[in-house]
């Protein structure tokens, strides 16, 4: 009896742990996530100066600027809006320094996104269980949730 | 950037995984990084060792998936697993292969912070993950990213683990390949070249062998130049005697000599027949500039974008293996066409390439300081690091644990004492 409690005291602090640490994860996975959104977003309003003047340049500044101020509600919505305002705006004048660094911040925002999403994923799978759900082992701490967004750049 | 990188096999023991981590670290190390990196080493003298290279320890041969696998694993590697990781401060640990039981894994267990995996094997079933996989989940849990070198690699990533991973193919050095000389007194004879261990089996040269006598009805002054490996008897013994004589075995090859081997043949010929998950030597003869013909395997089919940059042939199918070489060695412009789109294809799988890709996935995962961090030794381990690390000695894993169990018998009636006088519980903190 005594060895089922000491087990099951073991079992629920080292879950506990385990959450913790998962969250801690999800959050750097996220910053990491959030810090490229943001480098990509300032990429395309230095892109869209570039550009001549029209509805095109005009369009991918104003979705840049809607990304960069975007709160947690609606910045799926906004992030997508740029990556269909980036593709509209193909093909870019080639070889600038500014297209360099909006290249290089689409590919980290896929990265970013892609292990953002695991670590959400890895997450989920514990705490949807039924002990660390009804135990509540993850405390306080809000379900991470998925951040679905289309970043495909065709070139 | 500091990085600190696992390989799991045996340093001095030649293998796909250890060829990537050494090109991999050569190229960190050229673009300006600090890189260290820990692996099994066997050869005791440790002065050949790259500087960059530190050892583990020895390897212990264990039979695994199918063949032998030399691993380290136990007391000993974690203590200096864990050293390594508090000494080397590193911005990013990328470890290859954390699910083969050695010190990738051992690191996985014994490290937090920005951690990135390389999945190398295509194999659907690992054994450790079969076994021990809710015990290392925690483990596998802790890596920020995960890579695999294949799409088939990518899918065994999927399935067992429940997570997607990022696809970074193997790196080739193009520039070395592409230079390449024949081998010296060549012959200028029609030539195939087949490179890999002769004696086994997936990798097709007996489908080679058997499609011979056709081909040299073909193309009659046909040459069969084989490089890998292997016992040369049963390959003689598998060829009709009056054809031995175009049949050249090398033997084992160097590193710094495949590339003239490759040079030294019209076409390179793959027959592989099954379990390959990448194909980095058809890459290298790519690279080199010898038009391929390979098995169709899905592999293949994607390296030689294909079939554009180079020929596939139904697998075990001598007979069509027969007529595709043949008719390719008689059309030296279709050579040549089929070279330049290799040429092309073989710029994605150049280390520069692939060396910026890995970086970039070190940067995601690294950049952001104040919540990532640096790499740190896990505390979760500590109690246990603490029982092992009481050295006496001994310099091999089992005969570590040994002693720690020797150790721990011998401390059982102080445990008893301590109960009796409560100040006993700190005279050993």
């Amino acid at each position: 009896m005594l060895g089922l409690l000491v087990l099951a005291v073991v079992y629920v602090t080292w879950t506990a742990g385990r959450l913790d640490r998962l969250h801690a994860r999800v959050d750097a996975a996220w910053a990491a996530l959030d810090a490229q959104l943001v480098r990509r977003a300032a990429a395309a309003r230095a892109v869209a100066a570039t550009l001549p003047p029209g509805p095109v340049a005009e369009t991918l500044d104003a979705a840049a600027r809607a990304a960069l101020e975007a709160g947690a509600e609606g910045r799926e919505a906004c992030e997508n809006d740029l990556s269909r305002a980036l593709r509209a705006a193909l093909p870019l004048p080639p070889d600038s320094a500014e297209l360099g660094e909006l290249e290089t911040a689409t590919t980290r925002v896929g990265l970013a996104r892609s292990f953002h999403n695991a670590a959400v994923g890895d997450t989920r799978a514990i705490r949807l269980r039924r002990i660390p759900r009804a135990l509540r082992l993850a405390g306080h701490r809000a379900l991470p949730q998925f951040f679905e967004i289309d970043t495909a750049m065709a070139q | 950037m500091r990085i600190g990188i696992t390989c799991p096999y045996t340093w001095d023991v030649p293998g796909g995984v250890q060829a990537h981590v050494r090109d991999l670290s050569a190229h960190l190390i050229g673009l300006g990084h600090d890189v260290s990196v820990l692996t099994p080493v066997d050869d005791p003298d440790e002065a050949h060792l790259p500087p960059y290279v530190l050892s583990a320890g020895r390897a212990v041969p264990v039979p695994y998936n199918g063949s032998v696998a030399r691993l380290v694993f136990g007391p000993l590697s974690l203590t200096r697993t864990r050293r390594w990781l508090r000494e080397g401060e590193f911005d990013v640990l990328h470890v290859h292969e954390p699910t083969v039981p050695s010190v990738s894994m051992l690191a996985c267990f014994a490290a937090s912070g920005p951690m990135v995996a390389t999945f190398h094997t295509a194999t659907a079933r690992s054994r450790a993950l079969q076994v021990f996989g809710t015990a290392l989940q925690p483990a596998l849990e802790k890596i920020s990213a995960r890579i695999a070198v294949s799409a088939a690699a990518r899918r065994v990533v999927v399935e067992h683990l429940g997570a997607d991973a990022v696809l970074i193919p193997n790196g080739v050095d193009v520039a070395r390949f592409a230079g390449a000389q024949p081998l010296p007194g060549r012959s200028a004879a029609p030539t195939v070249v087949f490179l890999g261990r002769i004696d086994e089996g997936r990798k097709g040269l007996a489908v080679l062998l058997e499609a011979l006598p056709e081909l040299v009805r073909l193309v009659p002054g046909v040459r069969l130049l084989v490089a890998g490996p292997g016992n040369a008897d049963d390959v003689r013994e598998a060829v009709p005697r009056s054809l031995r004589d175009r049949v050249e075995l090398l033997g084992l090859v160097s590193d710094a000599d495949k590339s003239s081997v490759f040079a030294s043949g019209q076409v390179y010929c793959a027959p592989n027949t099954h379990g390959e998950s990448f194909g980095i030597v058809l890459v290298e003869a790519m690279a080199t500039g010898t038009p391929v013909v390979a098995s169709d395997l899905e592999a293949f089919r994607r390296v030689l974008d294909e079939g554009r940059a180079g020929v596939l042939v139904p697998v075990r199918d001598p007979g069509a293996l027969a007529a595709a070489l043949g008719a390719l060695l008689c059309d030296p412009p279709r050579q040549a066409r089929l070279a330049a789109s290799a040429r092309e294809v073989v710029r994605a799988y150049d280390w520069a390439s692939v060396t910026r890709q890995v970086l970039d996935v070190y940067e995601t995962v690294a950049d952001t300081a104040p919540p990532a961090g640096h790499v740190e030794v896990d505390p979760e381990l500590d109690t246990l690091a603490a029982l092992l690390e009481k050295g006496d000695g001994t310099d091999d894993d089992a005969g570590r644990l040994v002693s720690t169990l020797r150790r721990w018998l011998a401390d059982r009636p102080r445990l008893a004492d301590r109960t009796r006088s409560p100040e006993a519980w700190t005279d050993r903190s």
